[in-house]
């Protein structure tokens, strides 16, 4: 059994990929070797609805599109994991920060002055 | 007049504002061993705040009794105060008050705050990537620049995106993982929240700054230190560092010449001391440093609990 977030990133990919809005059982149908019971695509959909990334609209049966492509949402994560604010600095531990090109060369230099195999 | 607690304890607020945390800012010996440093400013913080607030409440309270735990007692049941109240006894106590509720307000509203943004970070995550197929538990982000990065909490994240995972090799990327994994495992934001809500609440003093950068810093090196543990390998140290290096300088993620100093400084500091490791830390040395670190706590605790001295 699949987990939700598996689900949601599914349902996800077939919205974006679709060419226009799909009804539950739409998508249902598309995911047909899952097997899945309406009612779990609707769970799923709800839960996406609430986080914010489809939005139904108001026919019969409703009808559901992502409201941003995965283009979007990756570069709305990739702002705010880049950004130098504080805050957002304490959220994400990143690996390395952003280094300025006069540090740069300071590491590059570090790394070559103690290599004993010079590339 | 004054208790001498009282005075005691504003000594001991004020060195733990300024030449504390200055000196240990500026000390050569928390590279050498970046747990035991991370110790001291833990017990500086948590001592600054309770002397300080000490030193108002012991002021404060003084015409209810000897000491604090007496005064507290007297307030509580009703006891009328002994010695006369004047101004200067309201002033410290409203102080004490307002500190108190500043600083465990803003604590509270960082740890709500992040703690909102990481389930939104968690659920884009979710959505937008998908699980690296070469790493195990990472997901896999779809973008150029060479970004690693963890979102601690219940559900820890491991996120590594596609450019970090072209710039380097197997090795490399290994040492990246054992990294973050170290952050997730020893919960490094923890640490780091004190300091966060310090400088929130107090921007003023230069030290709160100061602490929250040198606290940043002493977590990456902590986690360096765990991974070079984990890692195979003939040179993990210099793999880290080649690590290190070609994440903060590879991309085009533009960032104006001296805007990231700091930040900057302390990623050369990182790559130096994995070059050419400085000598751990003599046991004698580190004992007295955990005791300092003990004392810093036990002293006004102490002040506190003890009947006063006056």
């Amino acid at each position: 059994m699949a987990s939700l977030g598996d689900l949601e990133r599914t349902v996800m990919e077939h919205l974006w990929g679709a060419a226009g809005p799909l009804a539950a059982t739409d998508l249902r149908d598309a995911l047909a070797d899952r097997g899945l019971a309406l009612t779990t695509v609707h769970t799923v959909l709800g839960r996406l609805e609430q986080k914010g990334f489809v939005a139904h609209d108001e026919a019969r049966p409703r009808r559901f599109r992502p409201t941003a492509t995965r283009e979007q949402h990756a570069a709305e994560l990739m702002h705010e994991v880049l950004g130098q604010a504080g805050d957002r600095q304490a959220v994400l531990a990143r690996f390395v920060g952003s280094v300025d090109a006069e540090e740069a060369a300071l590491l590059r230099r570090l790394l070559a002055g103690t290599d004993p195999t010079p590339a | 007049m004054l208790p001498a607690t009282a005075v005691a304890l504003a000594v001991l607020a004020a060195l733990l504002a300024w030449p504390v945390p200055a000196l240990l800012g500026r000390a050569r010996w928390p590279a050498r061993d970046p747990l035991a440093a991370l110790i001291c400013w833990q017990a500086i913080g948590l001592a600054g705040g309770l002397s300080i607030v000490g030193a108002l409440l012991v002021h404060g309270l003084a015409p209810w009794g000897h000491s604090l735990p007496e005064a507290a007692w007297h307030v509580v049941t009703g006891v009328p105060a002994s010695g006369e109240v004047r101004g200067d006894h309201w002033v410290a106590l409203t102080l004490a008050g307002v500190l108190v509720v500043e600083l465990l307000g803003v604590l509270a509203l960082s740890w709500w705050r992040t703690a909102r943004t990481r389930r939104r970070h968690r659920e884009l995550l979710e959505v937008v990537v998908r699980p690296a197929a070469t790493v195990p538990d990472a997901r896999l982000l779809d973008t150029p620049a060479p970004v690693a990065f963890c979102i601690p909490g219940a559900r820890p994240l491991l996120v590594l995106s596609a450019g970090m995972v072209a710039e380097l090799d197997d090795d490399q990327l290994a040492a990246v993982v054992a990294h973050e994994r170290a952050h997730l495992r020893e919960h490094h934001h923890l640490y780091l929240l004190p300091f966060l809500a310090w400088e929130a609440a107090l921007p003023v003093l230069p030290a709160a700054g100061r602490a929250h950068a040198a606290v940043r810093t002493l977590v990456e090196m902590r986690a360096d230190d765990v991974a070079l543990a984990a890692l195979p390998g003939r040179d993990p140290r210099r793999t880290l560092a080649r690590a290190i290096v070609a994440a903060g300088t590879a991309g085009g993620t533009a960032v104006p010449s001296g805007a990231l100093a700091a930040a900057g400084s302390a990623v050369a500091a990182r790559v130096r001391r994995l070059l050419e490791p400085p000598a751990p830390l003599p046991d004698a040395v580190r004992a007295a440093v955990l005791t300092a670190a003990g004392l810093l706590l036990a002293v006004p605790t102490a002040l506190l609990l003890l009947p006063a001295l006056a």
